[in-house]
């Protein structure tokens, strides 16, 4: 049953008890936080919401159930943002290279990237060499967990 | 979706300030932003030749409340434009606001509810409200606009995460670009300077920009003899290699206005009314994009839905302006929209071809890099433009034959992608 059926069977069950459930914001975190990459993969058309929202966001569905994805993709592209960042989250390791990775699920990623320095030489023999293998990993800041990739 | 209007509707008048900043250009210093506000309208009722009075409604957009401080805009400026006692809204489409503005003040117009509705855009992203002063201003730091501006940005997920504009809204799409056509890295360079110096071309034409320097003017001024040698210094830095700082927006404290009425009843005012013959609005989360930066979905739903409804395809476009936040995604557009051939844009803008006297005019009034960007009242000076071009008064940087079809493009952060075509009649 998905997580979503569930709450609407406790919603009928009038329990209050089984209310008190987190943000799916603060479980996809607290997941990252263990080094899992939460995901909703629907189950009318099957295809994956990522990072997860309350519905799919492809066909609008509200059933879904929570799965992990394999953090496993291809870095496509690899650019820097500022600094300092808009963000005072990033203000110590701004600036970030950023980059974007389609996942092996064929979900498109945004996220910043570790292990290539943000100057343009680095990040010119980078493009040269095309897609790359990567895999996710987790930035630890100061108050959140922060999804990040490296090179496999 | 019917996607038409039941009845044409037409821009009666349109008003537009100076972009710039509001404690330093003359022509918005020691305002408030009721009177810059205020200015936009006039010069777009007076442009029509009619009053507040004479109007049903007025939409009133302002994106960044956070420096403005004046939510409920409508009501607070309702008594410094004459629309005391009339219906409206403040509403915001953050970079699109003016255009979807536009777009709903149509339908209101179409559906029979209203005869004549005013929009207006109002913003400032250089200066803030000082302190609790009602008339002093203080200045606004870069980093504390785009924290406030990445507001409109997916704040679940991606700015906690660490999202970036200038990569992901530049850097990315010029890799991309360059890998799917085989433009060298130095090529794309060479294109993003001249277009930086087409747009700054055009904003040295236009009074009402936010950067009226050349340039070639800029360089000289940092002591470069040699514009390209400039280009390449440490003075004009990556903000997301391989993409500089000045093929970026420039910030700016502005206003506009675009007063829509009922074809027949614009006919009979007192300027050269424009048709606005038909919108498109579809917005996005992100990603914008997946496997092709190049290609954003949403702006193809928005431009076939704005030129289904106005019955033009891309041959009919005399004259474009594609949102230019990013000089490469502004290009990426206008090839989408076929009104330059896919990969061909930076040879487009190398051979001069963007120039407001070359074949494929755009951005005549210098684009978001020199006419600069007031979020909400961005659009609308885009709009004013366009209608300006049309009528045949844009000055020194008038085409030499006024367009029939103009069409102009915004992305409202983030992302609201909306085309409108706009018609003479």
């Amino acid at each position: 049953m998905s997580e979503q059926a569930v709450l609407l069977q406790n919603m009928a069950a009038g329990s209050p008890a089984k209310f008190e459930r987190t943000s799916v914001i603060e479980r996809y975190y607290d997941a990252l936080g263990k080094g899992r990459l939460l995901a909703h993969k629907c189950t009318r058309c099957g295809r994956y919401t990522f990072p997860p929202t309350t519905c799919c966001e492809h066909c609008g569905a509200w059933d879904y159930e929570a799965v992990t994805l394999s953090g496993r993709g291809k870095l496509l592209y690899a650019s820097h943002g500022i600094a300092p960042p808009p963000h005072p989250r990033f203000a110590e390791i701004a600036p970030c290279v950023y980059g974007q990775v389609m996942l092996e699920e064929g979900v498109a990623v945004q996220a910043i990237v570790r292990g290539v320095e943000p100057t343009p030489a680095a990040l010119r023999a980078l493009f040269e060499r095309g897609p790359v293998p990567v895999k996710a990993t987790v930035i630890r800041t100061a108050d959140l967990p922060v999804l990040g990739f490296e090179f496999a | 979706m019917r996607n038409r209007l039941r009845e044409p509707v037409a821009i009666a008048g349109v008003g537009c300030t100076r972009f710039g900043n509001m404690l330093e250009a003359p022509e918005l210093k020691g305002k408030s932003i009721q009177e810059i506000a205020a200015e936009a309208a006039r010069e777009a009722l007076d442009d029509a030749g009619i009053s507040g009075q004479d109007v049903d409604a007025v939409y009133v957009g302002n994106a960044m409340v956070h420096s403005s401080q004046t939510p409920a805009t409508q009501t607070q400026i309702a008594k410094w434009i004459g629309m005391q006692f009339k219906a409206g809204m403040h509403f915001e489409a953050q970079c699109s606001t003016t255009n979807v503005g536009a777009a709903l003040a149509a339908t209101a117009i179409a559906a029979g509810v209203y005869d004549r509705v005013l929009v207006i855009g109002v913003e400032t992203t250089r200066t803030k409200v000082k302190g609790y002063s009602p008339y002093e201003r203080e200045p606004l730091s870069a980093q504390q606009t785009w924290l406030w501006t990445d507001m409109a940005v997916n704040q679940a997920y991606a700015v906690p995460q660490g999202y970036d504009i200038f990569s992901t809204y530049n850097g990315l799409l010029a890799l991309a670009y360059c890998r799917k056509y085989g433009v060298s890295i130095d090529d794309y360079e060479r294109g993003m300077f001249e277009l930086c110096r087409t747009r700054r071309f055009h904003g040295s034409l236009n009074p009402k920009a936010n950067e009226q320097e050349t340039l070639e003017q800029v360089a000289q001024r940092y002591g470069f003899a040699d514009p390209w040698a400039f280009w390449q210094s440490p003075e004009n830095p990556f903000c997301a290699w391989p993409t500089r700082v000045r093929s970026l927006v420039t910030t700016a404290d502005g206003a506009s206005a675009i007063l829509l009425a009922r074809v027949e009843d614009a006919r009979a005012m007192k300027s050269q009314p424009v048709e606005l013959k038909g919108f498109g609005i579809c917005h996005s989360d992100l990603p914008w994009y997946t496997d092709d930066p190049t290609f954003w979905k949403f702006d193809k739903i928005a431009t076939d839905n704005a030129f289904e409804m106005a019955g033009i395809t891309a041959r009919d476009i005399d004259y474009l302006h594609t949102h230019d936040c990013s000089h490469i995604s502004g290009l990426c557009t206008a090839e989408m929209m076929g009104y330059l051939e896919p990969g061909k844009g930076l040879a487009a803008a190398r051979e001069g071809r963007l120039r407001f006297d070359g074949d494929r005019p755009m951005s005549t009034h210098g684009g978001r890099h020199a006419f600069g960007h007031a979020w909400a009242a961005s659009a609308g000076s885009d709009t004013y433009e366009a209608v300006l071009q049309m009528r045949g008064r844009a000055g020194k940087r008038q085409m030499p034959k006024p367009p029939e079809v103009s069409v102009i493009h915004t992305h409202g952060y983030a992302m609201v992608g909306t085309t409108i075509v706009l018609g003479a009649m």
